[in-house]
């Protein structure tokens, strides 16, 4: 088996793909650094003091007119509410959320990818894994080797798993070592709120606790990886479905497209929380965002995930076991 | 050289595999189970002590929505166009902030007095200007359609007992910043009622400045006059807020007090 995995991993190594999404990573890393470096100058500049709590004060109150004014949607009061909540409770514990610094910009540069960067990057990896040896021609020479067919695919499953892991840390590693040029490498302690819950439009705070900014890096680098993972699998179904990798990426794409789009427009229409492209965003949930729909949590959305991920594997190893190569 | 690149990258992966899950785990530990204890970081992020900024004057702006500059149409207001005219005469940096919120009541401005952060900022405050009242008198213009004489007095007393509670917070919290509040005009005084209209918001002033002059260095700046002649000139398309023009004159009339107010600092 250990055998079969280190072919699957030469083989994804020899497309240099993995080359090629480290490339597409070090290279956004810079434009993103930039555009925060910018973004902090000319808030400085503007308000003419360096003080986060005087920065912060400002924004509540810009929020607070905002919900003042009569022609503002339900859901955007209602995310502007929890958000004014949140900034105050930062506020009154005297807490800087956003203090620059490396380990800030690596938070919220996975925060902000989540939902569509990384799953893009991830199925750019996964998306041929199966359907390029069925467009090749070279699935015959693999499935008439004397081992099962479960056993050749679990072994791309395992390559794909790893390259995911891979892919996900070198958005850490990268993301860290480039604005830290900028920012500064420190910030690792930094505490940071966690554990909002939303209920209706009302914060609540009650299980509300303080975490060092590293434990909440891990954690959301965990979800990340989890949420990398899912996508992972399920484009590997599609993989295995289809022998074009043209269509799987377009498929996938859509879906995580759609995704994105629908996230700002569903929150009346309850069921749609079922899909998997609108739990992407676990992240939220850590930091405590309003959920797009009423009832999401981060059990419920993982609970989701984890039921699209499994159904996911257990067609592509039943329809690769069971098909006909001719 | 592949066949080290090939063990590398599986080593790292797989490294990274169970870092990541440690990571996931740790988020279960910590999102599901309950009972945090929530303890006051004690490490504060950076010293919170007020200090005022030396060499700069910082203006603190607290109140409604003229205040906030609503009406006009570059959203300065008063206050972004006092900053302008405190720029060009002074050699001084000038800071503005400005937490004015629309629909804010008298109430609500002692409400938000009470915020930590509020206070801070009011303490490195070296100018205080606030407009408030506005929206206790008013209500969006239902009060001068009635007229009825009773209501509008037991909203004044509530509004100078609130009044009384702010000035008297912003003079503990700050001695020194001189305050002025700009006072009230009459956005009705060219509608058939603006006898009555102008009486009301005149005692309504009248009654405020009493007030302001029982604290030290509180200024009571009136607008009443510059609203008087021509109103339709100075107002907003909603008949209520002042425009470009009209927040002009404000700025104008509050520049010229505070640098009244330097020179004879130096002297």
């Amino acid at each position: 088996m250990i055998n079969l995995v280190r072919n699957e991993m030469l083989k994804l190594l020899r497309k240099k793909r993995l080359f090629v999404i480290i490339l597409i990573i070090a290279f956004l890393v810079p434009l993103f650094t930039y555009a925060q470096f910018k973004e902090i100058q000319d808030q400085r500049k503007k308000m003419g003091t360096q003080d986060w709590r005087t920065v912060l004060q400002q924004e509540i109150t810009d929020t607070q007119n905002r919900l003042s004014s009569s022609r503002i949607q339900d859901e955007w009061r209602k995310y502007l509410k929890i958000r004014l909540s949140q900034q105050q409770y930062y506020l009154e514990n005297d807490i800087d959320p956003r203090a620059p610094g490396a380990p800030t910009f690596m938070r919220v540069f996975v925060e902000n990818s989540i939902d569509l960067l990384l799953p893009l990057l991830v199925m750019v990896i996964v998306a041929d894994l199966v359907s390029s040896e069925a467009s090749g021609g070279t699935i015959k020479l693999l499935l008439t080797r004397p081992v099962k067919r479960w056993r050749i695919l679990l072994s791309k499953y395992l390559a794909m798993l790893l390259s995911v892991s891979f892919i996900v840390l070198s958005v850490a590693v990268l993301s860290y070592a480039i604005s830290g040029l900028v920012f500064g490498y420190g910030g690792w302690n930094m505490p940071l709120l966690t554990g909002f819950a939303v209920s209706g439009d009302e914060l609540l705070t009650d299980n509300v606790h303080i975490v060092p900014q590293w434990q909440y890096i891990l954690m959301e680098f965990g979800l990340v990886w989890y949420v990398c993972l899912i996508v992972g699998t399920l484009t590997f179904m599609l993989s295995v479905l289809l022998r074009s990798t043209a269509a799987v990426m377009g498929i996938m794409l859509a879906s995580l497209i759609a995704g994105a789009i629908l996230i700002n427009m569903v929150s009346s229409w309850e069921s749609a929380k079922y899909f998997f492209m609108v739990n992407l965003n676990l992240t939220n949930y850590i930091s405590g965002m309003a959920t797009p729909i009423e009832g999401m949590s981060l059990g419920f959305s993982m609970s989701v995930l984890a039921v699209w991920g499994i159904a996911g594997f257990i067609i592509a190893f039943v329809t690769f076991s069971k098909r006909d190569i001719y | 050289m592949r066949k080290y690149t090939l063990t590398i990258v599986s080593a790292v992966s797989i490294a990274a595999t169970l870092l990541w899950l440690f990571g996931l785990g740790w988020t279960f530990q910590d999102q599901f189970s309950s009972n945090k204890k929530f303890e006051q970081p004690k490490e504060k992020t950076e010293s919170a002590i007020s200090k005022k900024q030396d060499g700069t004057l910082t203006i603190f702006a607290m109140g409604d929505s003229l205040t906030r500059g609503t009406g006009d149409a570059d959203g300065k207001g008063y206050t972004g166009y006092l900053l302008e005219r405190l720029k060009e005469k002074s050699e001084q940096e000038v800071n503005l902030i400005n937490t004015a919120v629309k629909g804010e009541t008298s109430r609500g401005l002692f409400k938000q007095l009470q915020q930590s952060e509020i206070q801070r900022q009011a303490k490195q405050a070296d100018v205080i200007v606030m407009t408030i009242g506005g929206n206790d008198l008013f209500q969006q213009g239902t009060t001068l359609e009635s007229l009825d004489m009773n209501a509008i007095n037991s909203k004044k007393q509530i509004y100078l007992s609130n009044v009384k509670k702010i000035y008297s917070q912003l003079r503990d919290l700050n001695k020194e910043a001189v305050i002025y509040h700009v006072g009230l005009y009459n956005p009705f005084s060219n509608l058939p009622d603006a006898k009555t209209t102008s009486s009301i918001v005149r005692d309504w002033n009248f009654q405020t400045a009493n007030t302001a002059a029982e604290f030290e260095n509180i200024v009571y700046v009136p607008t009443f006059d510059l609203f008087q002649l021509q109103v339709e000139n100075y107002l907003y398309t909603d008949q209520f807020h002042p425009n470009k023009e009209g927040y002009k004159l404000m700025a104008e009339r509050v520049a010229s007090l505070i640098n009244f107010e330097q020179e004879e600092k130096e002297s």
